[in-house]
């Protein structure tokens, strides 16, 4: 009877253990569930996030991507967060030297999954990503072009 | 009793300990062997971090095509790069410039949604792809099967455009930037191409101001591909753009700053930008870009 419990034991572990992995989130799957929140936006670029949390009296992880933007075009901008990580990435963007837009807004505390940019401007943008609260995070930002303005 | 269910219970303990977990991330540097002579272990002049921040989206083919059919202009293979010769693409140099050149020319084909010769275009990418130990990431069996059925060719676009990001990735994550930024190099060459054959045929004031912010983007590349510059193919290359940045001098680009304006919408953020930015080009300097980057063009294709 005993062989019985160790056998039950040792199944119950390794089939939980498997499907835990199984069930995790990829970034490529975090891509194509962005992709499909962009809708008929087309795919441009993908930018997958991994930062652990900030460490006690610390700023906050962060990661940079720079882009090259075109004038007279819209671009949407998706945040996917990972669910198998407690972060919700924040994200801004910046021209040369000025905050343009983020999807966070600290005020009313609105949390926006989906910006939509008219540039109206060609030149190089920052993207700077954190996480809410310096919480550990797996996120995805995707770019997609919109239209032509 | 007991032994019936440890005969049960075995085999799945056995299964599932075996099952590969499908979402392990490869690591195809370990699966594939890359030769020394595509690896760039010559000294960088600035820092890998640095060129992270120039080299994303330096030029989209998405964008550059979504502009010229937006203006109405109908869709013409003959402003296509000849695939032909893509056997003779023996270096790693020119492998990857001309990646970056089909691939804009799959960008064209693809907004128009002509897949009649994209097989050609798609089989030449995968041909120097493999050249330069990138082919693992470009779908071809997908997008074949795409083409040949004419079907969902959003995902055509979408798998492309992705392949080509993730063999961007691979490489700048490999010590292979140099590759990288010659497919980027190549896409840039062969979208001012696109638009200057477009010109030629329909004159367009928003094309030609494409052509003229291009000044921005040309300067980024310059930066990036100077970190090669040891390389005789890439000094080379830096040369015969050199030419066309020096006629860039006569474009002039103006900013006129405004406040961003946000609206929401549907829980979506929608930011206007509100600058303004003037670009003066004269028709002179027009067709000296044009007419250099189509030379620089032919001569890699082998016109």
């Amino acid at each position: 009877m005993r062989n019985i419990y160790i056998i039950f034991a040792l199944f119950a572990i390794i089939l939980l253990g498997n499907s835990n992995k199984l069930s995790a989130q990829s970034g490529q799957e975090l891509v194509d569930i962005c992709g499909m929140i962009a809708g008929d936006a087309t795919y441009l670029k993908d930018f997958p996030i991994k930062l652990d949390a900030a460490k006690t009296g610390e700023e906050p992880p962060t990661a940079r991507y720079s882009v090259v933007l075109s004038k007279n075009t819209e671009y949407l901008f998706s945040i996917c967060n990972s669910k198998d990580y407690p972060g919700e990435a924040i994200f801004h963007l910046y021209d040369n030297n000025r905050l343009i837009t983020t999807n966070y807004i600290i005020a009313t505390g609105k949390y926006y999954p989906k910006v939509s940019f008219k540039c109206s401007s060609t030149g190089v943008y920052h993207i700077f990503i954190t996480f809410k609260e310096g919480e550990q995070g797996l996120a995805v930002t995707l770019l997609s072009f919109v239209k032509r303005l | 009793m007991n032994k019936r269910l440890i005969y049960i219970l075995l085999p799945l303990l056995i299964f599932a300990a075996c099952r590969s977990d499908k979402q392990k991330d490869v690591d195809f540097s370990k699966e594939f062997e890359v030769p020394d002579s595509v690896i760039y272990d010559g000294e960088l002049e600035i820092s890998e971090q640095a060129m992270d921040d120039i080299v994303q989206n330096i030029s989209s083919p998405v964008e550059i095509a979504a502009l010229i059919k937006s203006i109405g202009v109908p869709f013409s293979k003959d402003y296509l790069a000849t695939t032909d010769f893509v056997d003779d693409y023996n270096t790693s140099f020119k492998k990857a410039i001309g990646l970056g050149i089909f691939g804009a020319d799959l960008g064209y084909q693809n907004m128009y949604n002509k897949t009649g010769g994209v097989i050609d275009y798609i089989s030449a990418i995968k041909t120097l792809a493999d050249g330069i130990r990138v082919g693992q990431f470009f779908d071809f069996t997908t997008l074949k099967r795409l083409v040949t059925n004419n079907q969902n060719l959003d995902s055509l676009m979408y798998i492309s455009v992705q392949n080509f990001n993730q063999m961007d990735r691979y490489l700048r994550e490999n010590n292979r930037s140099n590759l990288s930024s010659l497919i980027v190099t190549g896409v840039w060459i062969e979208s001012i191409y696109l638009l200057g054959e477009v010109i030629k045929e329909a004159p367009n004031a928003e094309l030609s101001e494409k052509i003229g912010e291009q000044k921005i983007i040309l300067s980024n590349l310059m930066l990036l591909l100077k970190n090669y510059e040891r390389d005789p193919s890439i000094k080379k290359l830096i040369d015969d753009l050199s030419e066309i940045q020096e006629i860039y001098r006569d474009v002039t680009i103006t900013y006129e700053r405004g406040e961003p304006e946000s609206i929401e919408q549907d829980g979506m953020l929608i930011i206007i930008q509100n600058d303004k930015q003037y670009i003066e080009i004269s028709n002179e300097t027009l067709f000296k870009i044009i007419d250099k980057t189509a030379k620089v063009r032919n001569n890699i294709i082998q016109l």
